[in-house]
This record gives C-alpha cells, structure tokens and sequence, in this order.
C-alpha cells in the first residue's frame, strides 16, 4: 500500500514539526543562556558567564533545589490520590457524583492569582501559614484536577468486562487492579504525573503567596528578578534542568514500557 | 577625587563606630522590599553583617499593594520595610508601622530637610518613614531614534513614533503623566476629561505596556521602540552600567517625583537591628557603592549624594534647582480615587483593542 | 460510552469512599475551603483584612452588569479560549494520531515524553523567548526574508496572533497526551476491519476513530478552554496594546487597586460562565458520539 507509506511519512514529518515548534523557544532561551546581553541582545556573542555565575548564586540554586523537590512529591502524591480517585469515578455510581467531577473545574478555571491569594488567607486564619508545607499543600490541589481529568479520559477505554473475566478467575480487587486495570491506564497515569510535575515545577502565582524569605521556589526567584535584575542565569538553569530531564526521560524509554503497547 | 575619597573614608569610620554601637543587639534582621533595590545587594548585607553582627534576610514584594498585604498577614515578621511616601500615610493608619526613634540613626541629620520634614512621613510630630531615595517617572529615549533629544512630553504624540511608545501599565502613573502633559497638578486633578482626552489619543502610538525595567531593556536593545515613560535611576542604570542607547528626558512640562522611605513595621522583634539597617542603608558610604556598582536613584541624604562625583549624572541632572521646580511629587492616593483611575485606565485599554 | 454500566451499577458511595475521600479531602483543604471564603468576601464592601467597617453587598456582582467593559472582555476571553482550543484541536489531534498509530515502538514512549518535557521549563522565560521570534527584525523575519524572493516585514509581537501562537504554544501538549490516550486505545482491527469493508480512508475517521477518541478530546479540550479563558500573564506580554483581557482586569483588581471583593466576584461570574459552556458543551459532544 503505497498510499499507507506516504501517509504514515508525512505523519512522521508532521510529528517532527510539531516538535520542532515546541522546541523553538528552549532552543533560543538556551542559546541566550550562551549570549553576553542580558537583554538578549543581537549580535550573539559567546560566553559562559551566566553559568559561572549560576555556580555562586545560592538562593538561586537553593530555589531550584526546592521547587525540584516539591514538584517530585507533588506528582507522587497526585498521582496516587487522583488515580484511586479516578477509579472511584469510574467504578461507582452514586449521588452527587457529577457534583464531585464538577468540582475538579473550579481549581482550573478561577485564576490562579485568586486561589492563591484565597489560600493565603485561609492557611493564615487556620494557622497552617505559610512556607515550603503550605506550598505543597497548595500545589498538590493544583495538580490532582489534571492527574483526574486525564486518568479518567483514559480510563473510559478499558473495558470493564476485562476487569470482571479477572474476578470470576479469582483474582481479588487489589489483584484485579493492580494486573489488569492499572496496566492497561499506565499512559494516562504517566501522562498525568507529567502534567502534575509541569504544573508544580512552573507553578508561581501559588508558590508565590506561601513562600517565605529563604524558602522559596525558582519560578519565585525568576519573577522576583524581573522587575530589576533578571540575568541569563535563569536561562543557564532552565536549560540545565531541561538537558538533564531529557536524559532522563530518554533513557526512562529506552527501558520501560508505558506507551500502552501490547 | 581627592575630596569625595576623603569624605568616604571619613564616612566609612562613621558607619563603623556607629555600626559598632548595635553590636549588642545581634540577631536577624527581615528586610521587605523591591528585589535588586539596594537592600539585597550581597555586597551591601554582606558589609551590613559584617559590622553589626546582624544577619539579614531580605523578602520581596512586586507592587504596593501586595508589600501592604504581606505586612498585615505576617505581623512580627518584618523588622524593616520599605514603603513608598504616598503609601505610608495607609500603613499608618492602619496601624501596620511603628514611630521611628531617629535619635538612633547617626545619619538622620544629614536627610535633606524638605524630605526629612515631609508631612506624608511625619504624623502627629512624629517619624514613621526615614526617606531613603527618590526618582522621577519621566521620559527616556532610544538614543537611536533621534538626533537631537527632545525637550517637550509632546515628543510621545509625534505621529513620527506612531507604534514605537511605550508607557507603563499603572493607572495611576498614567492619570498622572496625563495630567503633566495637560498642564495640570498631578495630586489635584480639577479636569478628568483633558486628561483622557489626551491619553486616548497616545493610545494608538503605543507599542505596549512595559512592567518591569527589564522590559524597557530588552525592547530598546532589540530597537523596537523610540520614547516612553521610565524611571530615572533605570535610565541612568541602562546607559551607564548595560551600555544601552538610553537617555532620559525631563520635559519642560514636568515629571512625577516619588519617595522611597524605610518603615519599621509594628510587632517588630529587632528594633535595634532595624535602626542600624535603616542607617546603614542611608550612609554615604553604601550609596556610593550602589550607584558605582549598580546605579541608583537619588539619596535623600545630601552628604550621600554630595559624596558622588561632581558630574554623576544624579549630581547634574537630578540636583538641577531647574529640575527641582518642575518636578511634582506624589501625594497619597486615596482607595476611592485609585479605583476611578483604574476604570478610566481599564477603558483607555479597551477602547484601544 | 456506556461501558461503565455493568460494575458501576453495583457499587455505591460506601464503596468508592476510601478511594475518593483521599483526594477530595486534600482538595477541600487547600482549595474549596479557602475558595469559599473568597466567595464570602466577593458579598463584602471592604476587606475586613484593612480594619474598615465593611457591609454585604451584591454590588461587586452588579458592577459587571453596569459597565459594558466586563462583558466586552468576557467575551473576547471566550473568543480567545476558543480559539486557543481550537487551534489545539488542528495542530494536536493529527500529531497524538501519528503518535499512537503509526509509530512504534521506543520511538514513541520517547516522544510521548518530549511533547510535555518544553513545559518544565518557565513560562516567562518561554515568553522572552517568544519575543525573540516574533519581533520585527526576530527570527522569523529573518528566516522568511532569507527564503523568500521579495521582502516583507513580519512583526507579529505585540499582536493578537502573537497571543494565540504563545498560548497555543503553552496548551497543545494538553492536547496531544489527552487525545493519545484514547487514540491508542483503539483497537487496530477495528480501523482494518472498517476499511476492509470498503469504508473509506475518511469514512472509518468519522465512524471510527474520531467516536471512539472523543473522551480524550473533550478532556484536553477543557483543561485547554478552562484555563486560557482567565488568562492573564501571555495576553498581558505578548499582546501589547490588544493584550487586554477578562484575566488582566481580574488581576488589576487584585493587585493594583487592593479591590479583592470585586475581584473574586469577577472571577465568580468567569467560574459559572464557564462552567455552564462545559455543562452545555458535554452532552453536545457526547451526542456527537
């Protein structure tokens, strides 16, 4: 089929475009990270500067370091809690159930800029306050509406038949999902841990009401500074951190298998 | 350079033998303020430490409002904060500062008298915000886009620039800018309808809303715009320190002058650190540093200011009488009158779309 | 999309309890609760917060209704969000087909992860970067002025069409992962079974493939439309003189006037707007099934 051939080709090259506009930023924030401007002027002149100067910056590295580490316990949380969450939703019928998926909108919908400042007050009044907790607490929320709304769209695919082929063989509830249901919603738990990281790690406006001096995250450190002294240097670590997270994930592909193949 | 060496090092004894004073009373000292405005210079709280035994950790807020919201909800966090002089009359009132005991702070004295005596920082004969620095919002230039700078706020309405202005987007600044260009006080505005009658028509010259320093910086390296409304110290920061193609302007018309000033906050758990912060950021000896290494705006402290070198442009420029008479400073604002300017703003916006 | 049916019908809250409260209960903590106080505050005059005397008023709520500036917003916000999601739709749709039928193996789990790896990265600083691109003089001027015989002048910075590029930007991976997941899902021998008796290329897309991928579309669609309607940061930077929208006004309110009651009332009205869109929405897609 030589239609199927051309077809599939141009599918490739259509994927790789796609890339390459997701990529066209990255590529000119790490190559001004390279630049001598702070103002990203033109024409290029090399240097490593900016990375020298990462090396001594702390609070930038010290940032950094904690909005890694949030992001990581935020997407484990949100991950398991909005899974288990999903099957609920998706095995059970109940009242009021449309009311709790109606509910995982509010938290996308209002800007963050008022769920911050909402939660500011409330951490405030229940003596939560704020800091590195509270940041957690917040972008655990932010997050779990994702991990649902994306573990249910592919939970919709399963076929709940398999699940019950499983029981009349035996298996108990945790067996039935642990072999068969969370096999088969692998890609959209996956893909909700990848939206969960994205909204924790790029997350500010939350970040920037519950952080205190010295606590505080790297997008915080980056509006900070822009008001006066942004520097290449958050170009230097965005593209550390993207050249180190490709690596990872590269080589998270090369030996599992979570694409949903059979 | 004889004479401004002489007196550094006279003023830098100065700063240590008072600085020698609060040593008894370590501890933190917590900063709020701009991020990159003089107090988190690592040099500077190095210096600070260094000689106080105090540690410092600065916070930041990125707009009036939210420096307001963060004292009210963090009582007895802060120790020191910078407000604005047009804000402080609120945080007053709303009893988020304490009075200043200027007695403490050596280089009080030396506070030019017409900022030290402003009745927007002194209520009820006493002291609740030692100025620090001022500035102008004025106009600056891409020195690119003209032969000759221009003398009039006229310049920003010249059909030659049409989609290469830019203007900051604060409704405030920009009722007040309106004001100027219409020949009005900016902190007695008797007629609302020039004034937006005027900005409606600036609307269709501007490229954009610049909010931040950076901003103004990057478009004038990448030559995207010709004139537009900035700040004084920036100006002077972007063509002596970045190099850029930069000048400021302040029209024959006038400019809006603000005042930056240090507040100790109520609930305070380090006065004395405070103090000997408050003072040490009013030395000359600091503001010598920080306009040198980073460029700054203009200290309320004459001695500070007498310390730069004779043709500094915050010397020159900024000490002009000329300039002095023209300029307006910004007078408290209240709720009431932000929003009605807010909602004019907000139109001019959409009306523009 | 009845496949629910057979286990749903036999549990009950009692059942899906332990697995929901966790989830639910965070979300109450750190968001219904304190959203409910803004709710609460979105009825005030003042903010208690200043130490004014403040009363309840429904007056934040009638002043969208006083003044045509809310609604012309309002409405250029949705126009935005849907054209955002749409966009999303045409660039995103084709790239998760490719991606979960024609490529196989490591490849794919590869690019599955590069699609959303970009989003790691700051949004501001992504901004910048854009600006960079768009601008007179920026790189796609350059480059077309390159190909290109004749000359033209390309500055899309500070434009509407600059404010779709850097959202659609920011939201098509959404749109890509969500639209996979049920892209994939679908059986191959039922696509060859299709064309086998004789359906055409474009028959077994609409019978088959677009049906069956329709929950996936209708998720990345709302985590897609929801969001960029109350968007404030990309219009406000990339839009310049037109970057005026719903999402910048809100934020106005809250900081540079300290208007917090009128804010939270403005994003109230965006909240049941949108949710009515997406309740209206939902069964229309779903028919479409």
């Amino acid at each position: 089929m030589a239609t199927t051939r051309i077809l599939e080709g141009l599918g490739r090259l259509y994927v790789f475009m796609l890339l390459a506009f997701l990529y066209l930023p990255i590529i000119i924030m790490a190559l001004m990270s390279f630049n001598a401007s702070p103002f990203y002027q033109l024409p290029f002149e090399w240097t490593v500067d900016w990375y020298q100067s990462l090396w001594q910056n702390g609070q930038l590295i010290s940032a950094t370091w904690n909005s890694l580490e949030i992001a990581v316990i935020t997407t484990i949380i949100s991950v398991v809690l909005g899974t288990a969450a999903s099957l609920a939703l998706y095995r059970y019928e109940f009242r009021g159930k449309k009311l709790l998926q109606a509910l995982l909108f509010p938290p996308i919908a209002i800007p963050w800029l008022i769920t911050g400042t909402a939660m500011l007050i409330f951490f405030f009044g229940v003596g939560i306050g704020r800091g590195l907790f509270a940041i957690l607490l917040g972008h655990v929320a932010l997050a779990l509406p994702y991990v649902i709304v994306v573990v249910s769209a592919r939970l919709q695919t399963f076929a709940p038949e398999l699940e019950e082929a499983a029981r009349s063989l035996g298996a108990n509830q945790w067996q039935v999902t642990a072999r068969v249901t969370l096999p088969w919603i692998m890609p959209g738990v996956i893909a909700g841990g990848l939206f969960a990281f994205a909204v924790s790690f790029d997350q500010f406006v939350v970040s920037y009401f519950l952080s205190t001096p010295g606590q505080t995250t790297l997008p915080v450190e980056i509006y900070a500074a822009i008001r006066k002294g942004f520097t290449p240097e958050i170009n230097a670590v965005s593209t550390i951190i993207i050249v180190v997270s490709m690596a990872l994930m590269l080589l998270t592909a090369r030996f599992f298998k979570f694409g949903g193949e059979k | 350079m004889r004479m401004p060496d002489l007196t550094a090092l006279l003023t830098a004894t100065a700063v240590f033998t008072s600085a020698f004073a609060f040593t008894a009373q370590a501890g933190e000292v917590h900063v709020l303020n701009w991020k990159g405005y003089g107090a988190d210079e690592p040099w500077a709280v190095e210096a600070f430490e260094k000689a106080t035994g105090n540690k410092v950790i600065n916070d930041f807020f990125n707009s009036e409002q939210e420096m307001l919201t963060k004292i009210r909800t963090n009582p007895g966090l802060y120790d020191v904060v910078m407000i604005n002089a047009a804000f402080n009359d609120q945080a007053m009132a709303e009893k988020l500062i304490q009075p200043i005991d200027t007695s403490k702070l050596p280089n009080y004295a030396d506070i030019s008298k017409d900022k030290a005596g402003s009745p927007m920082l002194d209520h009820d004969g006493k002291v609740y915000g030692v100025p620090w620095v001022w500035g102008l919002t004025a106009l600056a230039i891409n020195e690119k886009s003209f032969d000759k700078a221009p003398t009039s706020i006229a310049e920003m309405w010249d059909p030659a620039h049409k989609g290469r202005v830019v203007i900051r987007d604060d409704a405030v600044e920009a009722v007040q800018f309106g004001a100027i260009a219409t020949g009005q006080n900016i902190n007695d505005i008797k007629d609302m309808d020039a004034v937006k009658t005027k900005l409606t028509s600036l609307m269709p010259q501007i490229k954009t809303f610049w909010s931040s320093e950076n901003d103004w910086n990057q478009m004038v390296a990448s030559n995207q715009i010709d004139i537009g409304t900035y700040w004084s110290g920036s100006a002077d920061r972007a063509k002596t320190h970045f190099k850029l193609p930069v000048s400021l302007v302040i029209p024959q018309e006038g400019a809006v002058a603000w005042l930056d000033a240090f507040s100790i906050p109520v609930g305070s758990k380090n006065v004395g650190g405070a103090e000997a912060f408050i003072n040490y950021m009013i030395d000359p000896k600091f503001y010598v540093e920080w306009v040198t290494k980073v460029g700054a705006p203009v200290s309320a402290n004459t001695k500070a200011v007498e310390a730069l070198p004779e043709d500094a442009f915050n010397r020159k420029v900024m000490g002009d009488p000329e300039v002095a008479k023209r300029i307006q400073f910004q007078a408290p604002i209240t709720d009431a009158q932000r929003e009605v300017y807010l909602a004019l703003w907000q139109q001019l916006k959409v009306d523009v779309k | 999309m009845a496949a629910h049916g057979a286990v749903a019908a036999r549990g009950g809250l009692r059942k899906a309890l332990p697995l929901l409260a966790p989830a639910y209960l965070w979300l109450t903590v750190a968001i219904f609760l304190p959203l409910s106080a803004m709710v609460f505050f979105s009825f005030m005059t003042d903010l208690p917060l200043t130490g004014k005397p403040w009363a309840f008023t429904l007056g934040n709520y009638a002043a969208f209704f006083s003044q045509s500036l809310y609604l012309t917003l309002l409405l250029a916000s949705l126009r935005l969000g849907l054209e955002v999601t749409l966009w999303c739709i045409v660039i995103g749709y084709p790239a998760a087909y490719v991606l979960a039928k024609v490529l196989k193996g490591r490849s794919r789990e590869a690019i599955f992860l590069l699609v959303i790896l970009p989003f790691w990265s700051n949004g501001l600083v992504r901004i910048f970067s854009w600006a960079m691109v768009l601008r007179e003089g920026g790189i796609l001027d350059t480059a077309l002025n390159a190909v290109l015989p004749f000359k033209i002048n390309i500055d899309l910075m500070y434009s509407y069409p600059a404010v779709i590029i850097g959202l659609v930007h920011s939201y098509v991976p959404y749109m890509v992962l969500t639209c996979y997941l049920t892209l994939q899902a679908i059986d191959d021998s039922l696509i060859e079974a299709g064309r086998s008796l004789g359906a055409s290329r474009l028959q077994v897309l609409k019978r088959v493939i677009i049906p069956l991928s329709m929950p996936g579309l209708v998720a990345g669609a709302a985590l897609i439309f929801v969001p960029v309607v109350g968007s404030f940061m990309e219009p406000r930077i990339l839009g310049g003189r037109t970057g005026t929208f719903y999402g910048t006004v809100i934020e106005d309110q809250f900081v540079a006037v300290f208007n917090w009651p009128l804010g939270a009332a403005l994003s109230f009205i965006l909240l049941a707007v949108v949710l009515v869109i997406l309740a209206v929405a939902s069964p229309v897609l779903r028919r479409a099934t």
